[in-house]
């Protein structure tokens, strides 16, 4: 017998494109929050959006059947055919290779006992563990039960648990040495085969059978328990727990249950109309507190675990009522009604009898069922007997329609459109005839006004109302106390009234939000604070002291503390729900029931610390669409600037709210907040910047986790401070020295025409000096007649030596051969006016040489003018090549003794001419007998 | 396969072969209903080990409802020419002592090779004790699907996706 409870609401989520047909057998949630899937085509990760399959390393297709994380945060990942990869933080999968070898057949579990040991289950070969990089294998042999492992768990004590066709073996090494021991039929487990194990928070097992349902095992008391021996679905594959109490079941080929541990009552529930008969493969309980469901027919479905809803419609609901009996009465416009789970569920009618348009309800100390109508009056119903009564204003009524009622030990209070009734309740009112005592509170005395939605008795025993028009109003210690304006803020309507559990009233308005009351201020909440609609029908505390916000667009879950909300519409089930005025109720469980337009829906507070906000993951970083090993690397080159970075925000009870907020900071201080689920920036210039993203749910980013990534691109060398100082330095010291040397170029170039200019000029300057053409011409005349062929040679050596004279001037260098033709030009015309009185003697075969154009002239000229030739003193110039590469022109010295006027320009235009040709100097020696010049022999090379 | 794990058995200390054995199939099809059946279903049981096999040649089963049908079942489906043997082996997973007479329930986890496919199954079985005596007792369905045996769409209607099985073998304890 399966009850037909209320169930939550099962999205489906199909893998789309060419993964249509996947078979999906394993789903494992990260430390990250990341959903794995095992698959038959391989593993996939799915972030609410889109799966992403992960091939292995090798990219064989096969089925993953076991994902674990460690505690390093590498996932290990085991295959059908024995392979296991891991995939460490930075993304790359990797096939293990231990070098024992890897098992041969599926692997069906993976993981780490308490000491970090790796343990693999597999289907055919029994355990492995690997220690000290060494694989054992631990098997029947060892005392295994079967070396078909179906289910392989870590309880909170440590102890492994192996599922076999033999029962149960709890493994364990002891001071290295394997150790087992066994559960079996002898020790009352119901089948030999096991197919499904998962520990409880206290270490006790829950065990899942081939044949026999599920037992549990004990382990305070070592003994098998069996609460619930009428199973009858067959196998059971996997195992869920919530709450501690609420066991829920896959099973092959009879689909899903979940069983009830207090209440002893099996559920049966299906993911979707088809799949009441489906093969489970795996459940699972995420952070948010949804659930996972795996089977053959729907693939993935998740529910969100505290919406649920109650099968069934009804027109109109007004108030609903959880019961002490837990059970749930619902009012509405055509009456009263009591869901029934037996059976088929179904709302059952109540006091069909009576035309009853319900607007409130109650139970009282004595377990009676007070009803308020709608201009009827209120009945008192005792549902265990049928007793009824019914008050109308003639028992003190205020007004005969009741909209909210409330109550503190023996008293009550009734909003009603007349005002508030207050009864006591000295004794149980349907066992006495005589009217409840009563008080009744109006306009006249003392309360704002008539209208009163709500009534609401504080922890404190304080009674609130909501009145409409009028704010609210509290009544303690007899007194009423209005409150119409909260702070600047004039009330109008209020609706809703609950209390946090610091003891602040929070009261829901028409159209102001909501707003907090500490007891001196009030606090206002609009859509601004991220509600999502400023009419606010109802309003509930929940078992951890949320409150719900329960509005036309669906619930908001809200922390009073914090502020921050949570969203539930669509993907629970409860989108444009349009609730009725505070047709809600909290149950003894601290779950709360609201009734919404046609059903019914329950939500339970979890005990589980649920993750309240999207968990987010910087899951990719890519340059130039190149992945980036962020764990690794944050420095780029300044060429790296392409940055994507790639992020998802996991929040699978509502994967399409997940909105992102991001910046770079270095590149843009403000935030920018998009759906898009990546940030792009292209050409980032060189700098230090931090990436940070936060995902939100509820358009509220202050409160959500961030998650950054600083890097720095990197300056180009050519921008560095010292390379671009030295490149300046350099670059200024190469400038520097070229300018320098075409200065010092220029210079020499200036000084050197202007010394052959004026070599130039005093060489013309003494031939055209009149003097030696006056000598000249005499040389001539003399000769004319004497010998008029050598006049006519004198006077072509004449013309030669001034041609040679004026073709020489303008270079700076000539071979020494024509230096001396001129030379001996020049001593042929000195021969023919002095004869034999002037000698010169050239010994030079300086075939490379080169001098400075008219040097020798100069120096031998300088020569005749200095130096007295006479027969007696006949003047000797020798010009000789040195073997230390000078050519020296020497002369016995003879001065004149009335000499010659001189400018002393001749040899001061050498000496200067040749310090611009060559490094070595011009070199001047006088003994009193030899006067001699030496100049250093140009080279070619050098010219 | 199958006649190799017997030949092992023979060796053991408290091995069970059979002295008869009998498998008939029932195939339930909107328009036909075809049944035949083989006696020369052979297997041993290793009460030690809990370890079991069995076999049954293709081409022994007998009965059909014409000659015709039996070269189809035989050339067309199960193709006994080149897979001439159906088998099953692996172990009982219930500790049973069958030295005890009796009633037992069992379960045989182990490998069915039928047209040379294999799949893992765990079958359920009566077997009684009765002087040594074991008389095994089991009916399980076989998918074609799950062997590879394609049936023509046309042909549905007279042959069943799932084919019935029924085994009936008695075992006589080795060497006794």
């Amino acid at each position: 017998m399966a009850l037909h409870a209320q169930t939550p609401r099962f999205n489906h989520h199909p893998m789309g494109g060419e993964w249509e047909d996947t078979r999906v057998k394993k789903v494992y949630q990260a430390e990250s929050g990341l959903l794995w899937f095992g698959a038959d085509r391989g593993l996939f990760q799915y972030d609410g959006r889109n799966f992403t399959f992960r091939p292995s390393g090798d990219s064989v297709q096969r089925a993953a059947t076991a994902i674990y994380e460690d505690r390093q945060g590498t996932l290990w990942v085991g295959y059908e055919d024995g392979a296991v990869f891991t995939k460490s933080q930075s993304g790359k999968f990797a096939l293990w290779a231990p070098q024992e070898g890897l098992p041969k057949v599926a692997i069906t579990g993976i993981l780490e006992d308490g000491n970090g040991v790796l343990w693999l289950s597999t289907y055919g070969e029994g355990l492995y563990y690997f220690q000290h990089n060494r694989l054992y294998s631990f098997n029947t042999d060892d005392g295994l039960l079967g070396n078909d492992i179906y289910a392989f768990v870590k309880d909170v004590n440590g102890r492994l648990w192996a599922a076999t066709d033999g029962g149960i073996s709890i493994c364990a090494l002891r001071a290295g040495k394997k150790s087992v021991y066994n559960l079996t039929r002898a020790q009352g487990l119901p089948d030999d085969i096991v197919r499904a194990i998962l520990p409880d928070e206290k270490g006790n097992c829950w065990i899942g059978t081939y044949d026999k349902g599920f037992c549990y095992f004990n382990t305070k008391t070592w003994k098998f328990e069996y609460p619930y021996t009428e199973w009858t679905f067959g196998v059971i594959n996997s195992f869920e727990l919530f709450e501690g109490r609420e066991l829920w079941i896959g099973a092959d080929g009879q689909g899903l249950f979940r069983f009830d541990l207090l209440t002893k009552k099996l559920q049966r529930l299906a993911c979707s109309d088809k799949s009441l008969a489906s093969k489970v493969f795996d459940l699972h309980k995420d952070v948010e507190g949804n659930i996972w469901v795996l089977n053959n027919i729907d693939g993935i479905c998740s529910a969100n675990r505290p919406f649920e809803f109650i099968p069934g419609r009804l027109d109109n609901i007004q108030a609903v009522l959880a019961d002490s009996r837990n059970r749930l009465w619902v009012g509405t416009q055509d009456g009263l009604y009591r869901y029934e789970p037996e059976g088929n569920g179904a709302y059952v009618p109540q006091l069909a009898h009576l035309t009853l348009n319900v607007l409130s309800l109650y139970e009282d100390n004595f377990q009676n069922l007070w009803i308020g109508t709608f201009g009827g009056g209120v009945y008192c119903y005792q549902p265990a007997n049928g007793r009824l009564r019914h008050f109308t204003e003639q028992d003190g009524l205020t007004n005969g329609s009741i909209l909210s009622i409330d109550g503190h030990n023996e008293r009550l209070w009734m909003a009603t459109l007349g005002g508030v009734t207050e009864y006591t309740l000295q004794a149980d009112p349907l066992l006495s005839t005589a009217g409840p005592a009563h008080r009744n509170f109006n306009q006249e005395n003392g309360l704002g006004t008539n209208f009163i939605y709500k009534v609401f008795v504080d922890s404190k025993g304080r009674t609130w109302f909501g009145a409409d028009g009028r704010g609210i109003s509290v009544l303690e210690n007899g007194r009423i106390t209005n409150f119409s304006q909260a702070g600047d803020v004039p009330l109008s309507a209020v609706y809703a009234i609950t209390e946090d559990q610091r003891g602040h009233i929070w009261f829901s308005t028409a159209k102001q939000g909501i707003f907090e009351f500490d007891g001196k201020h009030f606090y206002q909440l609009t859509v601004k604070e991220g509600i999502r609609e400023q009419a606010i029908t109802s309003l509930a505390t929940d078992k951890k002291g949320n409150i719900l916000v329960v509005h036309q667009s669906g619930i908001d879950l809200l922390d009073p503390l914090s502020r921050h909300l949570i969203y539930f519409d669509d993907e629970v089930g409860i989108h444009n729900i349009d609730p009725n005025l505070n047709a809600l109720a909290t149950d003894n469980n601290g779950n709360v029931w609201i009734g919404a337009q046609n059903q019914v829906l329950r939500y339970t507070t979890l005990k589980e610390e649920l993750s309240i906000h999207p968990r987010t993951l910087l899951y990719n970083v890519s340059v130039f669409l190149e992945p980036v090993n962020i764990l690794l690397q944050n420095e780029f080159a300044y060429n790296q600037n392409n940055f994507i970075f790639e992020f998802v925000g996991l929040w699978y009870t509502d994967p399409k709210t997940v909105k992102y907020r991001y910046k770079l900071e270095g590149f843009n201080p403000d935030w920018i907040i998009s759906g898009d689920p990546r940030a792009t920036y292209s050409n980032l210039p060189p700098g230090q910047y931090t990436f940070t993203v936060s995902a939100t749910e509820n358009e509220a980013f202050d409160q959500e986790p961030a998650v950054s990534y600083s890097f720095r691109v990197k300056t180009p060398m050519w921008r560095r401070p010292w390379f671009l100082i030295s490149t300046v330095l350099l670059v200024g010291g190469v400038l520097y020295w070229l300018m320098k040397q075409r200065e010092y170029r220029v210079q020499r170039e200036a000084i050197l025409n202007k010394e052959k200019i004026e070599s130039q000029y005093e060489a013309l300057k003494s031939q055209i000096n009149p003097h030696f053409l006056f000598n000249s011409f005499n040389t001539l005349i003399t000769i004319i007649d004497e010998d008029p062929k050598l006049a006519v040679a004198y006077v072509e050596q004449l013309s030669d030596f001034y041609r040679s004279i004026l073709q020489y001037r303008e270079k700076e260098v000539i071979p020494l051969k024509e230096e001396i033709t001129l030379v001996k030009t020049y001593a042929f015309l000195l021969n023919t006016r002095y004869g034999d009185n002037f000698r010169l003697n050239v010994s030079v075969n300086g075939e490379t040489a080169y001098v400075a154009p008219l040097t020798l002239q100069i120096l031998v000229e300088n020569a005749v003018k200095h130096n007295i030739i006479s027969k007696t003193k006949p003047l000797n110039v020798d010009i000789v090549l040195e073997e230390n590469a000078y050519l020296s022109v020497s002369n016995n010295l003879q001065p004149k003794l009335t000499p010659e006027r001189s400018t002393g320009f001749g040899l001061q235009s050498i000496k200067a001419r040749y310090a611009l040709l060559v490094d070595k100097p011009v070199k001047v020696e006088e003994d009193g007998f030899v006067f001699k010049v030496s100049i250093p022999i140009i080279k070619n090379d050098q010219a | 396969m199958g006649a190799c794990i017997v030949a092992t058995y023979v060796q053991a200390q408290s091995r069970y072969i059979t002295s008869r054995g009998e498998i008939s199939f029932t195939s339930e099809a909107p328009l036909e209903v075809i049944k035949a059946q083989s006696k020369e279903l052979r297997g041993a049981i290793d009460a030690d080990k809990k370890t079991f096999a069995f076999t049954v040649p293709v081409k022994s089963f007998e009965g059909f409802n014409s000659p015709l049908q039996r070269e189809h079942f035989n050339e067309n489906y199960m193709e006994s020419t080149q897979y001439d043997k159906a088998t099953f082996n692996g172990k009982i997973i219930e500790q049973i002592d069958f030295t005890k007479d009796g009633e037992y329930e069992v379960r045989a986890k182990g490998k069915l090779n039928v047209h040379g496919i294999e799949q893992e199954r765990i079958i359920k079985a009566t077997i009684s004790a009765k002087g040594g005596k074991l008389t095994v007792r089991s009916s399980f369905a076989v998918l074609l699907e799950e062997h590879g045996i394609a049936i023509p769409k046309i042909v549905y209607q007279k042959i069943a996706d799932e084919i019935q099985l029924k085994v009936e073998a008695v075992f006589t304890m080795q060497g006794r």
